[in-house]
């Protein structure tokens, strides 16, 4: 299953990307070759003869709409920009991206490879007799592929990412793991079992009520539901690894650790803090008001959640690789 | 009411971990273990818990990092958009649901633009903020638990976990539409 899920993901992303460019190729909204019509106003002592001067590329809002028809751009777009002419005398325009820069601009910078800069072309340059303003004429940096480019971009990126998360783990796993240690060999996690073995008898039927797998699991749950998810993480791959320990099939898993993960990724929390925390943030008048709604969300997520763990085990597709059945056909062959 | 037991939580939260260290390990010396060997043995294993889930986190990352990055969300919430309006979900808040179980990051950017455009106490604001808190980022905890235990074949954790998050946005939709409905 994850297999397919996966593959789909990579695949739809890539299509999605081809399509997507090819579009763009055919309806041109970034207008690669058109050049654009505006006037910059020049900063300084301004000359013809020198190398490179700055100004402000000035154009209307109306101009730009109507151009890339896109929205934005205001009454007026005054961007920064630096010309600099070189010596077979074609000039070329950098223009510095800031917080009123319009959105295609940015994101034709940003698919550039310089990402706070936009490069373009001028075409033609007229100065006024006094040579405050020029009008010029300005042709973009030819802009092709953007989403085949955000999809290379992302593929590294996010690569990088895992292993920042996964060394980030080291500390609190190496603290939590510590900690279960030692409350494991003072007999600590088998009487915090012993108290939800009523429970966890009829969640967890393949594992003994006793387990030091039951242990963790109720640790893992209980910090997840207070919203301790530092502590939560290592908890739960302790209970993973003792659940592997019962495990007869390694590399596959067992029915305990679906149900296991189908609470865990239901994520049944008793105060959302991220989400109250964001609506704070943007200024509600209560955030807590989700606190209700996000229990009854993620309770429902729960429920439904081991019926439908419970159910999809007894399916052909997945009893056929279940670990515990496999072991106990072993058995029944050996005798 | 709810204020209560929010500061209940609250208070709960933050004086669990002490709490927590000092009782298992204070119990642990009243058991007469040797309390710092014996953590030393145990945290010993965070390192290469942490270095075996890296594969499972990279697949499973750069997987959501090229679907996301594709725009992919857009066209799927274009197909899926006929189906919210039975249900009554607003459109706005489909990529939301679409995007919570597979990435947190993701999901939490949406819920924020979500409440600058519409604000944090429409109708849209809450239930992408209940949304937000009705489910887990189900990919990432696969990657991560199974990877720690070197599991390959994850059965039918997948639908089962998806599921779950259905029904947990179908739950905020349910309880939203009732409470704060329009």
């Amino acid at each position: 299953m994850l297999n397919y899920v996966w593959i789909s993901l990579i695949a739809i992303g890539i299509l999605v990307a081809v399509g997507s460019d090819t579009k763009d190729e055919i309806e041109n909204p970034y207008r690669n070759g058109v050049p654009v019509e505006a006037r910059i106003e020049v900063h300084g002592r301004p000359s013809t003869e020198m190398a490179s001067w700055e100004g402000d590329l000035v154009l209307s809002g109306e101009y730009y709409r109507a151009f890339y028809s896109a929205q934005g751009g205001g009454e007026e777009i005054r961007q920064r920009v630096k010309v600099t002419t070189a010596s077979t005398g074609s000039s070329v325009l950098m223009m510095n991206m800031d917080d009123r820069t319009p959105e295609r601009w940015k994101l034709m910078a940003s698919s550039g490879g310089t990402k706070d800069r936009l490069k373009g072309f001028l075409k033609t340059v007229r100065f006024t007799e006094e040579g405050s303003t020029a009008e010029v004429t300005v042709e973009f940096e030819p802009v092709h592929f953007v989403k085949l480019r955000a999809i290379t971009h992302a593929a590294l990126d996010y690569a990088g990412t895992a292993v920042t998360i996964a060394l980030g783990l080291i500390g609190i796993m190496a603290l939590w793991l510590g900690v279960m240690k030692v409350a494991e060999e003072a007999g600590l996690i088998r009487s915090l079992t012993k108290l939800l073995t009523p429970l966890t008898k009829r969640l967890f039927p393949e594992i003994p009520p006793d387990h030091p797998a039951v242990g963790a699991m109720i640790m893992n749950i209980s910090a997840n539901m207070l919203g301790l998810s530092n502590a939560a993480t290592p908890f739960g791959l302790k209970a993973m690894e003792e659940l592997n320990k019962l495990n007869p099939k390694a590399g596959t898993a067992t029915n305990a650790m679906c149900t296991f993960l189908t609470i865990n990724t239901a994520g049944l929390i008793l105060i959302p803090a991220t989400a109250i925390a964001v609506r704070a943030a943007a200024g509600s008048v209560n955030p807590g008001i989700i606190i209700g709604t996000s229990i009854f969300g993620a309770g429902c997520a729960t429920l439904f959640g081991l019926i439908a763990v419970k159910l999809f085990q007894r399916l052909p597709m997945f009893r056929r690789d279940d670990p515990g059945l496999a072991s106990a056909q072993k058995e029944v062959s050996r005798v | 009411m709810s204020e209560l037991f929010r500061a209940a939580v609250n208070i709960l939260s933050i004086v669990a971990i002490p709490l927590i260290l000092l009782s298992f390990l204070g119990w642990g010396i009243v058991k007469k273990v040797k309390v710092y060997e014996v953590f030393v043995e145990g945290a010993k294993d965070g390192f290469q818990v942490a270095v075996r889930i890296i594969p499972y986190l990279v697949a499973m990352l750069v997987a959501i990092g090229i679907f996301r990055a594709s725009g992919a969300m857009d066209v799927l919430s274009m197909i899926l958009a006929p189906a919210t309006n039975l249900i009554g979900m607003p459109a706005e808040t489909l990529p939301m649901a679409l995007m919570r179980p597979l990435s947190g990051s993701g999901s939490l950017g949406i819920m924020t633009e979500l409440m600058k455009v519409h604000g944090p106490d429409s109708f849209i604001g809450v239930l992408a903020s209940t949304m937000y808190g009705s489910t887990e980022t189900t990919f990432y905890v696969l990657a991560v638990y199974f990877g720690a235990v070197n599991v390959r074949n994850t059965r039918h954790a997948l639908p089962a976990g998806l599921t779950a998050d259905l029904f947990g946005m179908l739950g905020a939709v349910f309880i939203t539409r009732i409470l704060f409905g329009l």
